[in-house]
């Protein structure tokens, strides 16, 4: 097996040894050479120690040489960079997967768990404001306390009732017993009290903000990107017709109907599901495990109507091409 | 053709007409909403960007006490704000948001339905 190493900076024999603890001359550059310092955005083949002076294998010479182009090994340096490259690797299988199903309700899905990891930042910031602003009340000794005090209950009851999942998994590597300010909110009006040194009370970043924020990025990358993977290849099966001598007026229109039209059936379904479950827990007490169950329903439902809406449109449009072509005599 | 196909057929153009009420109830309707201080932050959770569109068409379409309901709810966060929007539209507003939306969820539901149906044989013989 053969490993690819990426740097986003030029680096010298002696910092890329400090910084990754390999021999530069372990590396391989795109000729089979061993190079004198790492250049930046420029893939470097990682061979076992031992074979330090035979030849790199063809395999991993052939994978330099797809990665090597400027704006692939770029991106592919700042993602790594980014998101772990471990990450990149599941997101491109990810990727595969979902530019063979053609799913945008997919996209839904991941821009509404975007979504969600966005607002729980917000809302966690909101009750580190409120409990700040407790702070200066007692502080002043105003009269304004108990509104105040009100305002940090309100905050913090919205992060436990909204954010349930977000708040126990942030939450459970907490180990102190007396809790932090995130997982009792008494510790949190305590520390807002007595503390004398307490400038500035970093509720967030108990709540791993970072990783949080990066993985509402990650969420935001698939979600937005999703549309776009989708369209390109509708757009890639329109070419290839029109290069092929087809008739890709015709194809144009079957893509662009099964597009949009799948489009519009995974929304409709989305929305009369979200209906529903909204009435269902309006209705009866069956709390958060009901909703992740009836929100799976709806979401796999949308997903499965748009595929065979898909598929349907893909094989029908054709004919009404041809039938609409014939009326108008073209 | 099939009846299928043309069944299908006749969803899909309606299908069509939805696409072109979405962008045109999205840009009377919706931008104003968007502008208007007052109804912002009242147009229910977008899963994706532009669903705030479906949203606020959706609270001017279902009965208001439906709606109600909802907003009441544990979810109430997902919806737009029905009370304010009715507040803040013209009835030329609500009308274009109930045709928009009923078509949407007619063409959305009637599609598979009949894919269903097709795929059990009814319309073979």
């Amino acid at each position: 097996m053969s490993e690819i190493i990426l740097t986003n900076q030029l680096l010298s024999r002696q910092s890329f040894k400090e910084q990754c603890g390999i021999e530069l001359n372990q590396l391989k550059d795109i000729h089979g050479r061993t190079p004198e310092f790492a250049v930046g955005n420029t893939p470097y083949l990682l061979e076992p120690a031992s074979s330090v002076n035979s030849k790199p294998s063809t395999e991993g010479l052939s994978a330099l040489n797809q990665l090597a182009p400027m704006y692939i090994s770029r991106d592919l340096a700042n993602l790594s960079l980014s998101f772990g490259s471990d990450n990149v690797l599941a997101l491109t299988q990810i990727r595969n997967k979902l530019h063979e199903a053609n799913v945008g309700i997919t996209g839904a899905a991941t821009s509404f768990y975007g979504n969600r990891v966005s607002g729980f930042i917000k809302a966690v910031q909101k009750y580190q404001d409120t409990l700040m602003q407790f702070r200066k009340v007692i502080e002043a000794k105003s009269p304004q306390r108990l509104a105040v005090e009100q305002k940090v209950n309100q905050a913090y009851k919205e992060l436990q009732s909204i954010f349930h999942y977000e708040m126990e998994s942030v939450t459970a590597q907490v180990k102190s017993r007396r809790g932090t300010a995130l997982s009792n909110q008494d510790r949190g009006k305590n520390i807002a009290r007595s503390s004398r040194n307490v400038a500035k009370l970093d509720v967030t970043s108990q709540a791993h903000a970072s990783e949080l924020a990066q993985f509402a990025r990650y969420t935001k990358f698939l979600g937005n990107g999703l549309a776009v993977i989708d369209f390109t290849s509708r757009i890639g099966n329109i070419h290839n017709t029109h290069i092929a001598d087809g008739n890709w007026h015709r194809q144009l229109f079957i893509e662009s109907n099964s597009f949009a039209f799948s489009a519009i059936t995974g929304t409709a379904i989305i929305n009369i599901g979200a209906h529903g479950l909204g009435l269902m827990l309006a209705a009866t007490p069956l709390g958060w495990v009901g909703l992740i169950i009836g929100g799976a329903v709806v979401a796999g439902a949308a997903a499965a109507g748009s595929i065979y809406m898909n598929d349907a449109l893909k094989s029908n449009s054709g004919d009404w091409y041809d039938s609409i072509i014939n009326a108008l005599g073209i | 053709m099939s009846t299928f196909s043309q069944l299908l057929a006749v969803v899909a153009f309606l299908m069509f007409w939805v696409c072109i009420l979405y962008v045109l109830f999205g840009q009377i309707t919706v931008r104003k909403l968007r502008k208007n201080p007052k109804t912002k932050d009242a147009l229910g959770m977008e899963y994706v960007s532009g669903w705030d569109i479906v949203n606020v068409a959706s609270a001017l379409a279902i009965p208001r006490s439906l709606s109600r309901k909802l907003e009441k709810g544990p979810l109430s966060y997902l919806y737009a704000n029905s009370d304010l929007l009715f507040e803040n539209t013209t009835k030329f507003d609500q009308l274009l948001g109930a045709i928009f939306y009923w078509l949407l969820i007619f063409t959305g539901l009637s599609g598979p339905v009949l894919v269903i149906l097709n795929s059990f044989g009814l319309f073979d013989g």
